[in-house]
């Protein structure tokens, strides 16, 4: 017997949406599971905010399909049980902050009961329980977002989409809105990150989506995105050639391996000339596949007698792929 | 439903914006000036030998037309600055997007607002007008039964601008439906004095576009039919009726006419606003 795997959260199919001539989204799939906080890259104009409001329902798509919490994006069941906060977090600034809470609580259908309490509870946990009756027009941009996540919240939601929720916070903002973030993910809430602060995504984010140019080109777990690793090596004479032989006869390893248990062979036995570089400084920056090809790479160096003084990882992985993928389109 | 959620919102935005407190000051101190005008207009009259009391009181009637159709423009112009930028306005500022993604029918949006609109003109001209009417028959001690029907055609051409607002709104920017609203309601007004001066002339190709202009917007025509209301016989002389009045009652079917004009233009909004991509 097999347990039934939870449907996921959010499921975009095929997805293609069109503004009149300017493809905005092209055929974009992605898919977060219920309770993990998934993360959503991209550059400027790359199509994120576009495939957030077809989540939403906000806009329709030109073609495909996308499921949300098992129901068609946009439908009411389906937006009774989103929480989300826009990147503008412009909201109606002749309200108080309790105000606005309470407003929200209604349209989300929340008792009439539990809303004073669920106000000043979310006023508290974004630190502004001692403002809850003053106008937003008296709010710095800071405390509007704070404001603005706490509205998301108010329906008790199973799924946060949060668009750019700390760009106008001060550190110690940031880590509140992570800390609150995780505090969703224990409650099995799924968390849409939407985000450009990519050491926020790196430190709360279970899986990624980066898009460019309104395509998916990487998705998956952190983990799995980062493994095509760099790394810089300090070594002897003679250091590149063997470190691209050995490159070469890993990667002639690994297609051999998988042709004979019938898996795809992935990357040819070749290794490319980018894989392997040598900095101003005379290192080495290696870029593998795999953590074992890392290590492997290295005791074929050691084998062949290049002395191997150092080994260490390169920079911020996310950072790298993200760049990579800005100016490249490919992950 | 969320409509009323909607409307309620767009009730205490007039109240916490001020507009209601802007615009009841404004109307006290409209309606003094205009109780102290018929008071001694009324007077000067009646002190005037050669003037007969029913000619004095039809004279404070034309003067009670005069103070509703300034009243009728004022409210034409809250009704537009209302509603102009009720939709598109609110998205370009962002405040509408975290409310479109709660559980609400974009048609709860458009009708909530259009309700919220509805009872602030409502409330305003019903009191405001009423105000007027019983300033007038209080002076006079002289009352036209169907006085009372003004107020509600009144608010019908209000309604019509709104809705005629509404439906800009939701598919072009403010400023751009902003210059729609005022130049179709300018239009409809000169094309109603000229087809008043089309009856004095007795020119029928002046009074066919007078008529058009009030089917393509009917404040007019509504206004005009509001004020033969204030005249025992539906219809004001030359003399009395100026650019303010009606020479002729416009038939019942100008009724039907704003109904169906509202009809269209609230079934523009719903359909464009229902589509549109946030």
């Amino acid at each position: 017997m097999t347990a039934a795997t939870p449907e996921p959260a959010i499921q975009v199919t095929d997805v293609t949406k069109r503004y009149g001539g300017i493809l905005a989204v092209d055929r974009v799939s992605l898919t977060a599971a219920a309770g993990e906080v998934f993360g959503f890259l991209g550059p400027n104009g790359a199509g994120k905010s576009t495939i957030v409001k077809l989540v939403l329902g906000l806009a329709s798509a030109t073609s495909g399909n996308i499921q949300v919490l098992g129901r068609p994006a946009g439908s009411l069941e389906v937006r009774a049980r989103i929480g989300y906060l826009p990147e503008t977090f412009r909201f109606h600034e002749w309200l108080t902050a309790a105000q606005l809470l309470q407003f929200h609580a209604r349209l989300a259908r929340v008792p009439a009961r539990r809303r004073a309490g669920r106000t000043a509870e979310l006023l508290d946990l974004v630190g502004l329980g001692a403002r809850a009756n003053e106008r937003l027009s008296t709010f710095s941009k800071g405390m509007m977002q704070r404001v603005g996540l706490a509205q998301a919240l108010i329906g008790d939601p199973q799924l946060v989409i949060l668009d750019e929720p700390t760009s106008a916070l001060d550190p110690i903002g940031r880590r509140e809105v992570r800390d609150l973030i995780r505090g969703l993910r224990r409650q099995g809430v799924t968390v849409f990150l939407n985000s450009h602060l990519l050491s926020e995504v790196e430190r709360v984010c279970d899986r990624v989506a980066i898009i460019n140019r309104g395509r998916v080109v990487a998705q998956g777990a952190l983990s799995e995105l980062l493994e095509t690793q760099e790394v810089d090596v300090r070594a002897g004479p003679g250091a590149a050639e063997a470190a691209r032989r050995a490159l070469s006869a890993e990667a002639a390893a690994s297609a051999g391996a998988a042709a004979a248990s019938g898996e795809d062979a992935g990357r040819s036995g070749e290794a490319a000339a980018h894989d392997v570089q040598v900095t101003a400084d005379g290192r080495l920056r290696i870029r593998a596949a795999s953590d074992a090809q890392v290590a492997a790479v290295v005791r074929r160096l050691v084998e062949a007698g290049v002395p191997v003084y150092d080994v260490r990882p390169v920079g911020d992985s996310l950072e790298d792929l993200f760049v990579r993928v800005a100016e490249t389109g490919d992950a | 439903m969320s409509a009323h959620l909607i409307a309620g919102f767009t009730l205490r935005e007039a109240f916490q914006r001020r507009i209601v407190l802007a615009a009841a000051l404004l109307t006290v101190g409209f309606l003094a000036l205009f109780g102290l005008g018929v008071w001694l207009g009324y007077r000067d009259l009646q002190s005037d030998p050669t003037t007969s009391p029913e000619v004095a009181a039809s004279l404070i009637g034309v003067l009670l037309a005069g103070g509703l159709w300034s009243l009728n423009f004022i409210a034409s112009m809250l009704a537009i600055f209302l509603s102009v930028g009720s939709l598109s306005g609110e998205l370009d500022q962002g405040t509408l997007h975290a409310i479109a993604a709660r559980p609400v029918r974009r048609s709860e949006i458009v009708l909530g607002k259009f309700a919220g609109f509805t009872l602030m003109l409502a409330v305003f001209i019903g009191v405001s007008a009423s105000a007027m009417i019983v300033t007038v028959a209080v002076i006079t001690g002289r009352l036209v039964a169907t006085s009372w029907l003004a107020p509600p055609l009144m608010l019908a051409a209000s309604m019509t601008l709104v809705g005629l607002a509404m439906a800009g709104s939701s598919r072009i920017g403010t400023l751009a439906n902003g210059v729609m609203v005022f130049t179709l309601f300018s239009t409809a007004l000169v094309a109603g004095v000229l087809e008043q001066v089309a009856v004095l002339l007795d020119n029928a190709l002046l009074f066919d576009i007078g008529v058009f202009s009030g089917v393509v917007l009917p404040t007019r025509a509504l206004w005009s039919m509001a004020s033969a209301q204030l005249s025992d016989g539906g219809a004001f002389t030359e003399v009395q009726a100026g650019t303010t009045g009606a020479l002729i009652a416009p038939s019942g079917w100008t009724l039907l006419v704003g109904a169906l004009h509202l009809a269209v233009t609230l079934g523009i909004a719903l359909r464009a606003f229902g589509r549109r991509d946030f």
